[in-house]
């Protein structure tokens, strides 16, 4: 109830005029009613009504969440995170060079970032990972589903079956070597099919489909809860050509770095944007340079 | 933009039209809080906008990969290649060229490029069933002359060439009539071509196949070498343009790169007579900066 009157969910201007005429806390808004706060602000009833509407329920779920203790200002020691990161799954890339350099994989509630020139590899590393992150707990993967949006139509089914046949195959030989019970098991449902079916793709044709296809991202990882990994192959290259104003392709692209942080971290999942770089003969670079160090100390934060 | 048929808050749709915002693309360029300014909404409202907004824009556009592999219908399916006539080379691309994309078909002087794309003009003209797109072609030569005589002579030897057709079918199809030959010598005309006058083709249905011979002809005469920045941002945009034109229309585009190789020593002296080589890839949009054959 001593909730501060800047922290409510109102639109700015009424949060600034409730500000002007000395309103301070949730309480003292409840206590004035409706009629009462309309002749103060110069605003209609309806108005009022809504507002205080807005200010009961954000009260009631403040009490609720005290009462229940765990909220969104969960408080946690540094040792505890350092045990949750630890007893977090990665994704497996099936190159033990790699592996070996991100310390066991791909991250989870994590973004990674992947550049490199074009034709070096990305987009199959990528088609690689939305396979190995089905892979089956007792084989050591994290048996998650994978989100693939696509920018540039790379993605090749045909190459996908390709892979997903290999990676049964590999799970089989380990099984024959091993000969345990949950392994034969958990190969009954790992099959070609099955990983197919567990890839949901989203093909976005401009910069305009990839941040409506960004914003509809939560709900959509609400109902699919067991997807593990987002791909986002090409995040840059609906961005590169045909803008302008590079202020509004900036803050396009921060915000939806943000939003996919948030996505990573709320659905504990992992994020992956794939960037073309190029070489220093020619102008992208330039583009690019503005674009990567910011990119970078977001990352060296994460990891 | 008539946002009455939103499904939203009618206080949300009076500040749209108050707002004066007139499209989704509108909506989406300004961020939550210059939103909520504008609007003067809460920023449940606006998150409640987005959303809506977001879902109007993306219903109905998730497919799984397992979906795409058994797509068998020939106008949406992956599976779906323009077949290049000849069956080793058929083999070796899994069917024959994608159809989305732009490809790349680079090799020295006399390799044979040419040959090929004639072929394919050709080709793209069969039923589906023969691993044709029953439509016709755009030929856009930027150098030399549109070698018709050539293609009369393949026009004319397709019963030899194409045995796997019967020769009725061969005989039905008119070959000459839907090749559509353009000269684009200078970076203008070209830029109107590609802009103007191929979308007209693509639109009514009449072509299915771009081919252009040869892209680096271009920019070769026309760019210094301190113009590199310039020559890089037109092959950029051309490449955008194609790519988006070729993703709409479900159309390949392919496109011919001559290549001069770097010929070492030892190897000249080991034989006087090599085969040419010719590489046939798909092209990664970004990589046609890296274009500096001369």
């Amino acid at each position: 109830m001593q909730r501060e009157v800047g922290s409510l969910p109102l639109a700015p201007a009424l949060r600034a005029k409730l500000v002007a005429a000395g309103f301070q806390t949730a309480q003292e808004l409840l206590e004035t009613g409706p009629c009462g706060l309309s002749k103060e602000l110069g605003i209609s009833k309806e108005e009022a009504l809504e507002a205080l509407q807005v200010v009961r329920q954000e009260c009631h779920g403040d009490a609720a969440r005290t009462a229940g203790g765990s909220g969104t200002t969960r408080k946690c020691t540094a040792l505890e995170l350092l045990e949750e990161e630890q007893a977090q799954g990665f994704i497996i890339t099936f190159c033990s060079a790699l592996d070996n350099i991100l310390g066991g994989g791909v991250q989870l509630t994590k973004i990674t970032e992947i550049c490199g020139t074009p034709g070096v590899g990305k987009t199959q590393l990528c088609m690689q990972l939305a396979v190995d992150v089905q892979i089956p707990e007792c084989f050591g993967g994290v048996a998650g589903e994978a989100v693939f949006i696509d920018t540039e139509g790379s993605f090749m089914v045909d190459r996908v079956v390709d892979i997903a046949t290999a990676c049964v195959q590999h799970c089989q030989l380990i099984a024959e070597a091993h000969q345990e019970e949950d392994h034969l098991k958990a190969l009954e449902t790992f099959s070609l099919e099955s990983i197919l079916s567990h890839i949901y793709y989203f093909r976005c044709r401009d910069y305009i489909e990839l941040l409506a296809q960004v914003y509809l991202l939560p709900d959509f990882l609400s109902e699919h809860s067991k997807v593990r990994l987002v791909v986002v192959d090409g995040i840059a290259f609906p961005f590169r050509h045909d803008f302008e104003d590079l202020s509004l392709r900036t803050r396009l692209l921060n915000g939806l770095a943000q939003q996919l942080i948030i996505i990573a971290h709320d659905h504990k999942s992992a994020s992956h944007g794939f960037r073309d770089v190029q070489p220093p003969a020619v102008t992208q670079n330039a583009e690019d340079t503005e674009m990567n160090p910011r990119k970078r100390p977001r990352r060296e934060e994460e990891k | 933009m008539d946002w009455d048929q939103f499904d939203l808050n009618p206080k949300v749709i009076a500040a749209l039209k108050k707002a004066d915002i007139k499209s989704i693309k509108e909506i989406l360029n300004l961020s939550g809080a210059d939103l909520q300014r504008l609007m003067k909404l809460s920023s449940a409202d606006i998150q409640c906008l987005l959303k809506t907004v977001s879902h109007m824009l993306r219903r109905n556009s998730m497919l799984t990969a397992l979906q795409l592999c058994q797509d068998k219908d020939h106008l949406t399916s992956q599976h779906q290649k323009l077949s290049l006539g000849c069956s080793v080379l058929d083999t070796l691309l899994k069917g024959g060229i994608p159809l989305v994309g732009i490809t790349e078909l680079a090799g020295e002087s006399s390799a044979g490029k040419t040959q090929i794309s004639l072929q394919l003009c050709l080709c793209v003209q069969y039923p589906y069933k023969y691993g044709g797109l029953e439509s016709g072609a755009v030929y856009i030569c930027t150098e030399d002359v549109f070698p018709s005589k050539r293609l009369q002579q393949l026009i004319d030897q397709q019963h030899k060439l194409r045995v796997d057709v019967p020769a009725e079918i061969i005989q039905k199809i008119k070959f000459g009539n839907s090749i559509f030959v353009e000269h684009a010598a200078d970076l203008d005309t070209f830029h109107n071509c590609i802009t103007k006058r191929i979308s007209l083709l693509l639109t009514r249905g009449m072509v299915r196949l771009v081919v252009i011979d040869s892209i680096a002809a271009l920019f070769r005469c026309e760019f210094g070498v301190s113009d590199s920045v310039m020559k890089a941002r037109y092959l950029q945009t051309f490449g955008a343009q194609l790519h988006s034109l070729s993703t709409r229309f479900r159309t390949p585009i392919m496109c011919i790169n001559q290549v001069t190789d770097a010929v070492s020593e030892s190897e000249v002296a080991q034989c006087s007579c090599r085969p040419k080589g010719i590489q046939i890839q798909p092209v990664n949009i970004a990589c046609w900066c890296f274009w500096a054959s001369c």
